[in-house]
């Protein structure tokens, strides 16, 4: 795959060069006509891939312009049109026509400089102009060389992820979310040790805008989801049977796994197990986790008298609490629960970007280029 | 809205509202005494709109660019910011009569937006890049204002055949641009790419908001060009400054509609 990009580049970068060594094709592609219609071009086609959205599964595109249109929208490429051969024809065209300007650029500097004028707006220009090339050169350079690509799995502690574009692995140590004092979302941090040839290389901590790099790979915090397999507690809801009690239901908070008296009774409640959505084997007459998204969940929940156990039910969200047991000294409902963001569940993104710097320093140059021409007291002539 | 910002920013909206009552009378009737009271009320405003913006800031503890209410009060404060450096320039205080009308049109946006403050940012919005990005960015959009309000005193001046020569809009249109198109550029484009490669992994994602930027960087490009090489000007030059206008407005709110990376409030 990469060889054929690369053989599709270099195939471009010498047609271009072809191009450019011809005079006329060069001042037609250096013409400003030419330059502002390949820019209306591109910023046409932008607008119509934000308007559209990328992406898109191609249902959602024939549910919003209807089965015509949206076949239309995917079959043409608009669906994804930053990759659409159309778009980088536009894109690659508009480089040479730059590369074209600024090769004529340089003459003209050349040219003065040897008649003795002072040319800093036109040298302000020329770096605006190579700038440019700087940054599609960038990003040529991530497109064939680099990679990006989220993992496919939450990982929890001690879980590990071996990452082959760095040659390494990772395992995960921690993986929670802190919070405020007033209860606000405040991080998401994971505590990773690094493997290499199955030795430590030093454990590291990785947060949002924080990232860690191992051999030139990035790997960022990219989402975080609290323990499905336990809670911090659970929220019931009691209501006692005779002869314990009767009347209205009330609300006991219980901690997970600690046992937890029942008010004015010899009873006590205790959260064994938590599953975020609960799934049950009938062969092997287990419960389990079906995913590790919280669409089901359910705790097991133990009630003892006098520190001797009575029953074990599973108690699912909402209104379906046991109320089968008539017999049994009282009903338990699950109403909410505090999910455990202490031992959650991490997930990263892998990312290699060889042509950052380039990228970036094409940016400072557009940067420096632009305050050159406008923000000091030269004035840019053109003089072609 | 109960945030301590809030007085201070009703009053802003307020002084706005009767600055483009009063900016609409001189428009009409062309009374001096009208435009010393539009710059007046103008200048309540904004020192009503910096209140709101510091005390915001003095709660939350950040700069208060964190979401949209935010944001437009702050676009709003640079507007009028960036009209009120031209007051002394005689031939060019028209201009400052119209920066109530846009400022309250920013304001009644941003009343439409929850006003809540958050002392404690998100996980993604923790770092230092979002006071470089979004301030430089507010700014040279701010720049797009002052140059989209110039353009329509262009087109109505050229319309009119007054005694206002429509070239001194034309001109303070292209500086306004030549002022914002860097800002725009080191603060949207290079500032959120460094920021995004740091955040991210990426310093450019075709997210929604990214590209609407490029297509609002490619559009003033397009308009600088054709000035700058060609001499381009006149009303097509401030039709087009118009439309970039629209697009940077478009952009600021697109995050909201589009969604994507963006999407923070």
């Amino acid at each position: 795959m990469i060889g054929n990009q690369l053989a599709l580049t270099v195939t471009l970068a010498i047609f271009g060069a072809l191009a450019l060594s011809l005079r006329g094709v060069r001042e037609r592609l250096s013409s400003m006509r030419v330059g502002v219609v390949l820019l209306a071009v591109v910023a046409s086609l932008s607008t119509v891939g934000v308007l559209i959205g990328q992406g898109l599964p191609e249902a959602s595109y024939s549910e919003r312009f209807g089965p015509a249109l949206g076949r239309f929208v995917v079959n043409s490429g608009l669906s994804s049109v930053f990759v659409t051969w159309y778009f980088l024809l536009s894109v690659w065209t508009l480089t040479l026509s730059v590369a074209s300007c600024t090769f004529r650029r340089i003459l003209r500097l050349a040219r003065s400089v040897e008649g003795g004028r002072r040319a800093p707006a036109a040298v302000g220009s020329l770096v605006t102009h190579f700038s440019l090339m700087l940054i599609v050169a960038g990003g040529l350079v991530t497109a064939l060389t680099g990679f990006r690509r989220v993992d496919s799995r939450f990982l929890g502690s001690g879980d590990t992820s071996h990452v082959p574009e760095g040659d390494f692995t990772l395992e995960v140590l921690e993986a929670r979310t802190e919070f405020s004092e007033g209860g606000k979302l405040s991080e998401y941090v994971s505590v990773v040790r690094v493997l290499e040839d199955g030795e430590s290389a030093g454990i590291h901590r990785i947060e949002v805008n924080h990232p860690l790099t191992v051999n030139g790979v990035g790997v960022y915090q990219y989402e975080m989801l609290p323990s499905p397999e336990s809670v911090e507690s659970v929220l019931l809801a009691v209501t006692l049977n005779p002869p314990e009690g009767l009347g209205d239901p009330f609300e006991l908070r219980a901690p997970f796994r600690e046992e937890t008296p029942i008010d004015g009774t010899s009873l006590s409640v205790k959260a064994l197990e938590f599953l975020s959505d609960f799934t049950y084997d009938i062969d092997a007459g287990t419960a389990g986790l079906r995913s590790i998204w919280h669409d089901n969940p359910a705790v097991l929940l133990q009630v003892s008298a006098a520190g001797e156990r009575i029953f074990e039910r599973w108690v699912f969200l909402g209104p379906r609490g046991h109320e089968d047991d008539q017999d049994l000294p009282c009903r338990l409902f699950l109403l909410d629960y505090e999910p455990d963001f202490q031992n959650g569940l991490t997930r990263f993104e892998y990312s290699r970007q060889p042509g950052t710097p380039i990228l970036f320093a094409g940016l400072a140059a557009l940067s420096a280029g632009m305050c050159a021409i406008f923000w000091t007291r030269m004035r840019w002539r053109y003089e072609g | 809205m109960n945030g301590p910002d809030s007085v201070f920013f009703w009053t802003a909206f307020g002084c706005y509202l009767a600055g483009t009552v009063v900016a609409s009378l001189y428009a009409g009737l062309r009374r001096p005494r009208l435009r010393t009271l539009v710059l007046a009320l103008t200048g309540l405003g904004f020192a009503s709109n910096t209140v709101a913006l510091v005390v915001r800031a003095v709660v939350s503890g950040h700069l208060p660019v964190t979401n949209l209410y935010e944001y437009l009060t702050f676009f709003a404060w640079a507007i009028v910011a960036g009209f009120l450096l031209l007051w002394k320039r005689r031939d060019l205080s028209l201009l400052t009569v119209f920066a109530a009308p846009v400022a309250f049109a920013m304001m009644v946006v941003a009343s439409l937006f929850p006003a809540r403050i958050e002392q404690q940012l998100i996980p993604a919005l923790q770092s230092y890049w979002l006071t470089i990005h979004v301030t430089l960015a507010v700014l040279g959009e701010a720049a797009f204002a002052v140059a989209f309000i110039a353009s329509v005193l262009h087109l109505v001046a050229s319309r009119r055949g007054s005694s206002t020569d429509p070239r001194r809009f034309d001109e303070m249109t292209y500086r306004a641009i030549g002022v914002g198109f860097p800002l725009f550029t080191i603060g949207a484009l290079f500032a959120g790419a460094v920021w995004a490669q740091r955040a991210w992994g990426s310093a450019w994602s075709w997210d929604p908001k990214e590209t609407s930027s490029l297509i609002v960087w490619l559009v003033y490009a397009i308009y600088l060009h054709a000035r700058l090489v060609r001499g381009w000007r006149g009303r097509g030059a401030a039709i087009l400054s118009i439309v970039g206008f629209a697009l940077t407005f478009f952009t600021i709110l697109g995050s909201r509609i589009l969604g994507g990376l963006h999407s923070y409030g």
